[in-house]
């Protein structure tokens, strides 16, 4: 038995211990939700295990919640999709007695895609990526244009001297999108006037970056706090804050 | 000592930041907490409505991000029970069934507010972007009946209610795809609704340009946005307490940042 698993048995003793202990002192009921809290609990820890490195443990939860996951949203498509708007309607119900036959067709069309696992009948599935594809450039290319593009030139290149006077933060806006576009312009040698614009860009990009990197910290870390006060509100019964 | 420092291991770090964040939840202390402009924008966007008008909630995340988005949610609803708005819940992803569900009857529970009269779980339905689009064309085409299976035509909360177009106030709380983005572009410029949105603070700099350019009315991000809306609303809850340990996450954080430049510099210099 190596140093690894040693560690790895010495944790499973004490998780089964400590699950002894609240359950025997009653903070954990022997019920469904008392159940849960365990399962929770362990699970949390076998994905932090990774943290220390790649481990049996994690992969068996990892696994299963992939099982879950896929489990879970089979029977809420189920249940809200196929069920509501497919069977219910061509079977008909009291609201509505007479089937709606119109259905079968966007139904025979997305079946088709199922073709795809069967080696002879895939060009089938082609009909429905065809009508996917020319359906979601038709409505998406529009929109995005419009979101993206025309919505976005307004703020960008507008109102930089207002009513008011100066607008620095829109003088600001303008110049970094101006010497990123700069910089991403790459048929331009940059040299000269070009090369300096460009450097600005690099450095509006820097902070951008950093940005980022900044608010993808903050929403690590919120997952942290979140699964902390599980571990120790839900599943330990420690009162935060304790001091 | 130098080489030391620059290859030090990655569990060292992990282990503080634990540790760090476990001490910070443990011991009470308070760090002051002002909202900022987006998140006073999406809080004067609900004051703004009149007691009996509707607002949609889109619940659009699952599990892995509950822990930034389920307090916005909260923060959000209690300002809309306490309003005596009528909130239409609904989710774009198959996860968010079940968070929405429980959200919603745990804060409806405190207002004692009446399923069916003020507020309406519409449910989970494919087709992401579709499903926006169709909401606007015709919501009971979309969802004929709620997640109870009462039809929305003899609902108080929904009777009106026959597109996105007769819904004054959206907010959208997302985690990714679809969301804000989607609701932008094939909700709030088809329909012309006000639009707010939460999104989880990895996605909060994609989503600030929309502010902007006006797309949107205001925005929270993370569970530092959450924090905020808690404040506005004086019920400072899970966010606020939150951001005691995020803070002393951040200082650790940034403490590493500093340490691991100065090693690379001393380093370097050395050499």
């Amino acid at each position: 038995m190596n140093k690894d698993q040693r560690l790895l048995l010495l944790v499973l003793i004490a998780f089964t211990g400590i699950n002894g202990i609240l359950i025997a002192t009653g903070s954990i009921q022997l019920d469904a939700k008392g159940f849960g809290l365990i399962v929770g609990a362990g699970v949390t820890l076998a994905i932090y295990s990774f943290l220390y490195g790649d481990n049996p443990v994690f992969k068996l939860v990892e696994h299963a919640y992939v099982g879950v996951v896929a489990a879970y949203e089979f029977a809420q498509v189920w249940y809200q999709n196929i069920l509501s708007d497919i069977i219910h309607p061509l079977a008909g119900n009291s609201d509505n007695p007479e089937p709606i036959w119109s259905i079968i067709v966007p139904t025979v069309l997305g079946s088709f895609l199922l073709t795809r696992l069967v080696g002879k009948a895939v060009w089938l599935s082609r009909l429905a990526f065809g009508l996917i594809v020319g359906l979601g450039a038709g409505l998406l290319i529009p929109r995005r244009i419009s979101a993206y593009l025309i919505q976005q030139i307004e703020p960008t290149v507008g109102s930089i001297f207002t009513s008011t006077g100066f607008d620095p933060n829109a003088a600001f806006v303008l110049i970094g999108v101006v010497s990123v576009l700069v910089y991403f312009s790459f048929s331009l040698e940059h040299k000269g006037v070009v090369g300096v614009v460009s450097r600005v860009g690099i450095w509006f990009l820097m902070v951008s970056f950093g940005a980022s990197f900044g608010y993808t910290v903050m929403a690590r870390l919120s997952l942290l706090i979140g699964q902390l006060t599980f571990l120790m509100q839900d599943w330990l019964h420690v009162p935060l804050p304790l001091f | 000592m130098i080489n030391r420092l620059q290859t030090l291991d990655r569990r060292v770090i992990y282990a503080v930041i634990f540790v760090g964040v476990a001490l910070a939840l443990l011991i009470d202390f308070k760090f002051p907490i002002s909202a900022t402009p987006n998140v006073r924008a999406v809080y004067q966007g609900v004051e703004t409505l009149d007691k009996g008008q509707t607002i949609l909630i889109s619940f659009d995340f699952g599990p892995s991000t509950v822990t930034e988005l389920g307090p916005m949610a909260r923060a959000i609803l209690h300002h809309c029970f306490s309003k005596e708005l009528r909130v239409i819940a609904v989710t774009l992803l198959p996860e968010g069934q079940g968070i929405t569900q429980s959200i919603l009857e745990e804060v409806a529970t405190e207002y004692d507010a009446k399923y069916g009269e003020d507020f309406v779980f519409l449910g989970y339905k494919a087709g992401n972007e579709a499903v926006i689009l169709n909401m606007g064309q015709d919501l009971r085409r979309a969802f004929d009946k709620d997640v109870r299976g009462n039809s929305l035509a003899t609902m108080a909360a929904t009777r009106s209610i026959t597109s996105l177009r007769d819904i004054p106030y959206i907010i959208d709380l997302t985690s990714g795809y679809p969301g804000v983005e989607e609701w932008i572009q094939f909700g709030q410029e088809r329909y012309g609704f006000k639009l707010a949105a939460g999104v989880t603070a990895v996605m909060a700099p994609d989503a600030f340009p929309f502010l902007q350019s006006g797309q949107l009315e205001g925005l929270l991000g993370g569970l530092a946005g959450a924090a905020e809306y808690e404040h506005l609303i004086g019920r400072e809850g899970q966010a606020v307490s939150g951001m005691r340990p995020q803070s002393v996450g951040h200082v650790i954080i940034i403490g590493f940042i500093l340490f691991g430049n100065l090693a690379y510099f001393l380093g370097r210099s050395r050499t």
